[in-house]
């Protein structure tokens, strides 16, 4: 908000620091000043006013006190002194109703009658400017004014232009309709607070006036309202129309019910010297449940405790005095009990109260403390652990880690959805997703079901400059649930991503990163999807596993379908590994078991022979470790070939085979004889044929 | 066969070994002289046919030419072996100008590493590192933390709602709720988590961001240890002498609540246009945990009392290494990742 220089300093005799200074004061005991800057012979001073000071702050007077309480200064509060008329009474020319007391605690009125309306004097005229309000007419500006002087915000209607003098403050019924002061037109409805003559509603309660009291040229009467509304309901309403105003804000902030009166005073005070008129007898006022003063104990050692600083007791007290807090008076006692002013509604607990006392001691004189605890070791966080491990280890065989959105786009939907949302195996299936409510932009319309939409996304950028690609993401992942009771599933994924013809190399680096992790007994599993499945699957059908460690599938190895890569314009293959992270975090263990290194060495045959095309490695590796027994210590697979001179429909396996044994060196002879048994076995299907 | 005969020989062998500058050619000379064939040979297989007494006289002045010869011979084959190993050496010559070849390596993201290091310097201390979920509940990320519904403050925090009445984590103060609730104090935890804010994106401002939430709970716990816990956690982090200093501010959920500057690492203090001037840097936003946080976490108020603070983690990157966007820690461009 706002703030006059001059018009801050009217409050106080004593000269106030210079606008720079002034400004660093409230940045450090009140709010942050974001600018100072001349404006002809005064300065305005944009004050970030803290959203629960509101109700005393957004006015000059509740700056003014600040600025007393921080520098000492005594500030004075300008009395207004009013003449009323003897003879005629308010209520006599409007009469106020009141028809939910929860929504409008308190409601008064003072009439004004025989005012002159005109322009307002200079100096009203340019104390509004400088905070950035329009003149319009006296009445209008006095009131605009002392809502800036007071924080209350008042209204006046036109006396003459109220059906039956009537003010009814009550919800609008549906269909009813207003013109406001700025012409516009709103529908309202029983959510919205209005001020009603006999006929219709006038003007939005604490939100903005109607258009047909308004105070012109010819006004003699006028009704000025300053009441107090709750800001539960101006705020609901003021969202309902999409109408902000100075008054809305305030009263969404909320405001003391004892303001109006001080302010509906000083409104009336400054009309009658300014535009003239009589202020008539009586001040209407509808206020059944007056707010007190709380009271509220504040412990002297819980403020030391908690601030971490001894203060006197002389200094707290000066400290909430100068605040306009009354401290009961008993010298010795390590309690105090603190009368609150009403204007404070952010006070209620004596958290509060050290939080006056704190900042107006200034925090930057509580010197810094270590505290004073149990030597407590703080807990080893595995999952934690494990990430770094995890990442660790991707980054060394030359992956880099990216963050990506933790959303996707109605696109990303279509591309990796199915049009019917029906199979559950489809990233994109709507049944699926979890839709954001309101998206900023078709961008985030939906949380992430898994990772590599994004990461493909990452692939379309980078392939113009990159033609080796390998990147991971860890993070996490969001569907709906299946599972009863739960609405969602957030699970941590970790995928892997390279480009080329690389389904090997990445199945590769998986065992690496298995191992790593501590896992071993890991297998692939061929991955059958039904038909209807295969269509929408984001999978390349004949290239993709299920990643299985023991008998559970932690995840899929696979190269993505041509169907996909297309529609994201990438133009290598592209392979990835997605493995579930908190079954992978489960299964890894730190425990490395030392393996003695055998005294005898080792000796290598190599083997290489044709098979028909569809006989899987596995199959080989198993025959050759069944049939070679203990002596055969590891078998190496060392290439596949198929091609050029090698018959149609076979392929070319080539194998390192390790003998070893625990206890003394092999002799030729005995490895020979192993290898011819193994080359035996495996030709012992005619369509295997070992090539010597 | 004459003495003068031995001395020719010697002579001449030895400066024909003296002479040549090639293995072979000395491999040759040496064939010439103590070949199988060579001069001297002869003359010692010829002292077969030579009274004894002469035959032992040359004899033994051949054997001395022999060996003589032979040492000459070794020394300059030494000589002209340490010679060719020189001027291969010399042929071998690389020029180290030449651009190494680099091992491909990978990266970890930038905020990976902010992360780590932040971790280190609270579990340092003491603190527990913690994570919470990304989705949560009305109740969690507003009401436990003392913003009920309606309540203007809970328009601070712009949020992402789902299709299910649950919203997206704006900040990672929950995670302090659901500690304390299974957790009895004292306590120290702090939290690095992805927090998601409704907001337009700009260099400064992220749909998703990370925030570095902190909290120190026992029975006497106050204001100055936050400050010093949170100056020693800047100095290590920026490893240098950093000081702070704390306005009032306001937060729901803590009371008394600050904000919390350190020393502009532009201009130590001294104030530039980085810091506007001021010499401080707006860092974080902190405070004392608010009774009715205590209580809507399962603690007694009356018993317990701390502090909590939180910060963006893509600020303290942002200032680590320089960065002006914060876009791109989230581009995937590994044209900005591979720096890391």
């Amino acid at each position: 908000m706002i703030f006059s220089y001059n018009w801050l300093q009217s409050f106080f005799k004593k000269k106030l620091p210079e606008p720079k200074r002034l400004a660093e004061l409230l940045t450090m005991h009140s709010f942050e000043v974001a600018e100072v800057k001349k404006i002809g012979k005064d300065y305005i001073l944009d004050i970030d006013v803290l959203p629960n000071r509101g109700p005393d702050c957004f006015s000059h007077l509740g700056i003014a006190r600040e600025i007393s309480a921080i520098t000492g200064l005594i500030c004075e509060i300008p009395t207004s002194t009013i003449k009323e008329d003897k003879n005629l009474k308010a209520k006599d020319f409007v009469s106020v109703e009141i028809k939910n007391k929860e929504a409008c605690p308190r409601y008064t009125a003072r009439v004004v009658t025989e005012v002159k309306v005109g322009s307002s004097p200079k100096w009203i005229q340019e104390r509004l400017k400088i905070c950035g309000l329009r003149p319009i007419n006296n009445i209008v500006d006095i009131l605009n004014y002392v809502m800036l002087e007071t924080g209350q915000p008042l209204h006046a209607f036109d006396g003459e232009k109220l059906e039956e003098k009537k003010i009814i403050v009550r919800f609008a019924r549906e269909r009813e309709k207003i013109v406001t002061l700025d012409e516009e037109k709103y529908d309202l409805n029983e959510s919205i607070l209005v001020i009603a003559d006999a006929k219709k509603p006038v003007a939005i309660a604490g939100i903005e006036g109607g258009k047909i009291p308004e105070i012109d040229k010819n006004t003699k009467i006028v009704v000025l309202e300053s009441a107090n509304f709750n800001p539960r309901v101006i705020r609901r309403g003021s969202r309902k129309l999409d109408l902000k105003t100075d008054a809305s804000w305030r009263f969404e902030h909320g405001i003391d019910p004892n303001l109006t009166e001080f302010a509906i005073n000083r409104a009336a005070f400054l009309i009658q010297k300014i535009a003239k008129g009589k202020i008539l007898k009586g001040l209407i006022d509808f206020y059944p449940k007056k707010v007190f003063s709380k009271r509220i104990k504040l412990d002297l050692d819980y403020v030391e405790r908690l601030l971490g600083i001894k203060i006197s007791l002389k200094e707290i007290k000066n400290i909430l005095k100068k605040l306009s807090f009354k401290c009961s008076e008993n010298e010795n006692s390590s309690r105090s009990v603190v009368e609150v002013p009403t204007f404070r509604l952010d006070i209620s607990i004596p958290e509060d109260l050290i939080e006056e006392i704190g900042r107006i001691y200034g925090y930057q004189k509580i010197k810094a403390a270590f505290p004073i605890a149990a030597l407590i070791p703080p807990k080893r966080n595995f999952e934690i652990f494990w990430e770094d491990m995890a990442k660790n280890i991707l980054k060394e065989v030359g992956f880099t880690e990216v963050y990506n959105y933790s959303f996707i786009s109605e696109e990303d939907r279509k591309i990796f959805g199915d049009p019917e949302g029906k199979l559950s195996v489809s990233y994109g299936a709507s049944k699926n997703l979890i839709e954001v409510e309101n998206p900023i932009s078709v961008e985030q319309k939906y949380l992430r079901p898994s990772l590599i939409p994004n990461l493909l996304k990452n692939i379309q950028k980078n392939q113009r400059y990159f033609s080796d690609i390998k990147i991971f993401e860890l993070g996490k992942t969001f569907k709906k649930s299946k599972i009863k009771n739960q609405k969602i599933e957030e699970k941590k994924m970790l995928t892997g991503l390279l480009i080329g013809n690389a389904f090997y190399q990445a199945k590769g680096i998986l065992d690496t990163l298995l191992n790593k992790l501590g896992i071993s007994n890991i297998w692939y599993d061929e991955y059958q999807p039904t038909p209807e499945e295969s269509e929408i699957s984001i999978w390349h059908p004949k290239k993709c596993a299920e990643i299985k460690v023991n008998h559970e599938e932690i995840g899929f190895l696979g190269e993505i379908s041509p169907k996909i890569l297309d529609e994201m314009r990438i133009e290598n293959k592209v392979v990835i590994f997605d493995i579930d992270f908190e079954k992978l975090q489960k299964l890894s263990s730190e425990e490395t078991i030392y393996q003695p290194i055998s005294r005898y060495p080792a000796a290598v045959r190599d083997i290489a022979f044709l098979v028909p095309r569809e006989v899987k490695v596995v199959e080989v590796l198993n025959k050759i470790n069944a049939v070679g027994g203990p002596l055969v210590r590891d078998v190496d697979l060392f290439d596949i070939y198929e091609g050029e001179e090698i018959p149609e429909g076979k392929k070319n396996l080539a194998f390192h085979i390790i003998y070893q044994a625990e206890d003394r060196t092999l002799s030729s002879e005995e490895i020979d004889e192993v290898q011819e048994k193994i080359i035996k076995a495996l030709e012992e299907d005619p369509e295997w044929q070992v090539r010597k | 066969m004459k003495k003068i005969d031995l001395k020719i020989i010697k002579n001449r062998a030895q400066k024909e070994i003296e002479k040549t500058s090639d293995l072979k050619e000395l491999n040759d000379i040496f064939k010439k002289y103590l070949g199988k064939r060579g001069e001297l040979t002869q003359i010692l297989r010829s002292l077969e046919k030579l009274p004894k007494q002469k035959r032992i006289k040359i004899g033994k002045e051949a054997n001395q030419v022999k060996n003589l010869l032979r040492i000459k011979f070794d020394q300059k084959a030494l000589e002209l072996k340490e010679k060719v190993k020189r001027q291969a050496e010399e042929k071998e010559w690389i020029d180290i100008t030449a651009p190494g070849k680099k091992p491909i390596i990978g990266h970890l993201h930038p905020l990976t590493l902010v992360k780590r290091k932040v971790e280190e310097i609270f579990q340092g201390m003491g603190f527990t590192v913690v994570e919470g979920p990304e989705i949560e509940t009305g109740w969690y990320n507003f009401d436990a933390l003392n913003i009920p519904k309606e309540h203007p403050a809970r328009d601070i925090w712009d949020t992402f709602y789902l299709k299910n009445n649950l919203l997206l984590r704006t900040h990672t103060t929950p995670v302090d709720v659901r500690y304390m609730e299974k957790n009895n104090p004292p306590l120290r935890i702090i939290t690095v988590g992805r927090v998601f804010r409704h907001e337009a994106t700009d260099a400064s401002h992220e749909v998703n961001f990370y925030q570095l939430d902190g909290l120190m709970v026992g029975k006497d716990i106050s204001v100055a240890n936050f400050k010093a816990i949170i100056q020693e956690f800047f100095q290590r982090f920026f490893e240098k002498p950093i000081e702070i200093r704390m306005r009032p501010s306001y937060f729901p959920f803590t009371e008394p609540s600050f904000e919390v500057d350190m020393t502009c690492l532009n201009c130590n203090g001294k104030g530039c246009s980085a810091c506007q001037r001021t010499g401080w840097m707006e860092m974080l936003g902190a405070g004392m945990v608010h009774p009715n946080v205590f209580k809507n976490s399962g603690l007694n108020p009356k018993n317990w009392q701390g502090w909590a603070f939180g910060m963006g983690m893509d600020r303290l990157a942002m200032m680590n290494y320089k960065i002006n966007d914060i876009r791109l820690f989230y581009s995937g461009d590994l044209r900005f990742l591979n720096q890391f």
